[in-house]
């Protein structure tokens, strides 16, 4: 099934749900997974996919679609969930995560997975290549635009700068860049690594038209993302605050939730009991195809 | 003027410029050495539009490249080979290789050619290292005429592909009806004594040692590799199958280039001995030329004593 555009706050919650539990269970049934990134671009990526992002699901490469590259490609399986809920491939692939001759590997690949518009994982390079395919979307004269998510940790890399110099430098204003500022990275908080603040001030300071966010609140999410599209001679910069492993208590806000090990299956009913619980305590499951479901 | 009187980095730019003429997804990029490329200041100001000079930033230009590739425009982009390898080695692996961006790589001045600049700037091991990339084409012309056939091919292959770019003229050994074919090899001469496999520099140097080594009735087989990757197999293993000897000689480390691709098909298909004459695992200097590939041991003398032995060894 296909879904199009939502904008009742009733169906977005009840989707952002649903993908937290689905991500967590595919990880856990694939033994383990990035956990931590995944569930903080719960709402980010929702928004994208579910009420800003033109696209064509049957028509994965279709010219004129706007564009997405997930630079920390370890998110991968939010963005697969996106997909399948779009209608790019049926929501049973998702239980085939990291499996062998999977399409959906951990981190995203542009060549087996539809709708993946650029392969990344190795840190800092897919902004540049958002750089690359913006600017052939300006030479193309195509009026999409090109979104991309950094992470926080992979804001050490040198190219991520490298990139900001060029993308200001070229006014790259059909490029919107969101940083998943979850302040954490696999070895402590960023700011016990290599802090990167004031990081307003710094993307400002190399020609950005910046902008700040609760990276989990519907309308906040909406409106800023609409302001960076309309920004004219300048790239924008979303500096979107989150919470690493958001939505999954026994993970949320704990640096240990980077990437999570399920060894059995005590592991793996605690780590889905995390998700399980809503607001007001009442469990929740999604249900997998009829028959499928555990 | 003929075109084999001029520089190879004014038959790049030239091919260039026709490529951009012909077709308005070709690109051009460099990273503040369009100088010594050749393309700064004719392409810059001939397509202001579609040329993209990045500044002293290498792994940016290749992932914009693969972004610029991924969108169906068709980049060269250059610089010095160790700039255009071993710098910005993981942009190409993954944003170019793996992605399937067809990026079209040009490393200029390989080898001993960067001769003043020195060691930092003398690249040994591109071939090596783009040979071990999946996906990656590794190319290397040994003049004009080639080097304008193979830019042709490139801007329509659709594959991610690396080519060394020597800077300077180089003697004609193909002609204006020249096409170029990576799964072919050329036989540049004929013989029946020892196979002599070269690529790009070394083919101009083995030109004179098979002119001196027929002086001494020593016929050597002389083929040049335009393409190291893919390889052709067959005319290597045609010739070997008559001379069961071999030389091979390369402006590079001697470990896992053209001798090392030799060796490996040899050892699976026909074993026989071959002498690996290049870099003998060490560093670069600054030097002229012909001081460097007599110091390094792949001088034009070399290449014809190693011939020379290989067939008193028989």
């Amino acid at each position: 099934m296909e879904i199009n555009k939502i904008e009742s706050k009733e169906q977005l919650d009840q989707l952002a749900k649903e993908f937290r539990y689905i991500i967590t269970d595919i990880m856990c049934r694939a033994g383990g997974g990035h956990i931590g990134g995944s569930l903080s671009l719960v709402e980010i990526i929702i928004s994208l996919y579910f009420r800003i992002l033109n696209l064509k699901p049957d028509n994965p490469r279709w010219e004129d679609r706007d564009r997405f590259i997930l630079s920390k490609g370890h998110a991968g399986p939010t963005l697969y969930t996106a997909l399948a809920y779009k209608g790019f491939f049926e929501k049973d692939v998702l239980l085939t995560l990291n499996a062998n001759g999977t399409k959906l590997p951990s981190h995203v690949d542009q060549v087996i997975t539809p709708g993946v518009d650029q392969s990344a994982g190795s840190l800092g390079q897919g902004l540049s290549c958002a750089n690359g395919i913006a600017l052939a979307n300006r030479l193309q004269k195509r009026t999409n635009n090109v979104f991309c998510i950094v992470g926080d940790g992979e804001s050490q890399e040198g190219q991520i700068w490298e990139a900001a110099m060029f993308a200001a430098h070229h006014k790259l204003d059909n490029l919107v860049v969101i940083t998943d500022y979850n302040k954490m990275q696999i070895d402590a908080e960023v700011e016990n690594i290599v802090s990167l603040e004031p990081l307003v001030d710094k993307w400002r300071a190399f020609g950005w038209e910046v902008f700040e966010m609760n990276g989990h609140d519907w309308d906040e999410i909406y409106d800023t993302v609409n302001q960076a599209i309309a920004v004219k001679d300048k790239p924008s910069m979303i500096v979107a605050h989150t919470v690493k492993a958001k939505g999954n208590e026994c993970y949320e806000n704990r640096i240990e939730c980077h990437f999570i090990s399920i060894p059995d299956e005590d592991e793996r009913k605690r780590v889905i009991g995390g998700v399980c619980a809503d607001g007001d305590g009442e469990p929740f499951h999604f249900n997998w195809t009829e028959g499928k479901d555990e | 003027m003929k075109l084999h009187e001029k520089e190879l980095r004014a038959v790049y730019t030239d091919t260039i410029i026709e490529l951009m003429t012909e077709n308005s997804n070709v690109v051009c990029l460099e990273a503040d050495l369009g100088k010594s490329s050749g393309t700064v200041p004719r392409v810059r100001e001939a397509f202001p539009e579609r040329f993209f000079d990045v500044g002293v930033a290498e792994a940016n230009m290749m992932s914009i490249s693969a972004g610029l590739a991924n969108e169906g425009m068709v980049p060269f982009c250059a610089t010095f080979t160790p700039f255009a390898t071993r710098r910005a080695y993981d942009q190409i692996t993954i944003s170019i290789a793996y992605a399937e961006n067809p990026v079209k790589i040009v490393g200029t001045a390989p080898g001993v050619t960067t001769a003043k600049n020195g060691a930092t700037h003398m690249c040994f091991q591109d071939l090596a290292i783009m040979r071990a990339m999946p996906n990656m084409r590794v190319y290397c012309p040994a003049d004009v005429y080639e080097l304008r056939s193979m830019l042709r091919y490139m801007a329509a292959s659709k594959k991610p592909e690396y080519m060394q770019l020597i800077r300077e003229v180089q003697s004609p050994i193909f002609d204006e009806s020249y096409e170029f074919d990576p799964y072919q090899a050329r036989v540049v001469a004929e013989g029946s004594d020892v196979t002599l496999v070269t690529t790009g520099l070394t083919t101009q140097l083995a030109l004179e040692a098979v002119k001196s080594l027929k002086q001494e009735n020593i016929h050597a087989e002389h083929i040049h590799y335009p393409s190291v990757k893919p390889f052709d197999v067959e005319t290597l293993l045609d010739s070997v199958k008559k001379t069961n000897a071999v030389v091979t000689a390369e402006n590079q480390n001697v470990i896992g280039g053209l001798g090392g691709a030799v060796c490996e098909v040899l050892a699976e298909n026909y074993p026989a001995k071959v002498k690996r004459l290049g870099v003998q695992d060490r560093f670069g200097e600054v030097g002229d030329v012909p001081y460097l590939t007599e110091t390094l041991g792949f001088s034009a003398a070399e290449i014809a004593r190693a011939c020379r032995e290989m067939k008193k060894a028989k």
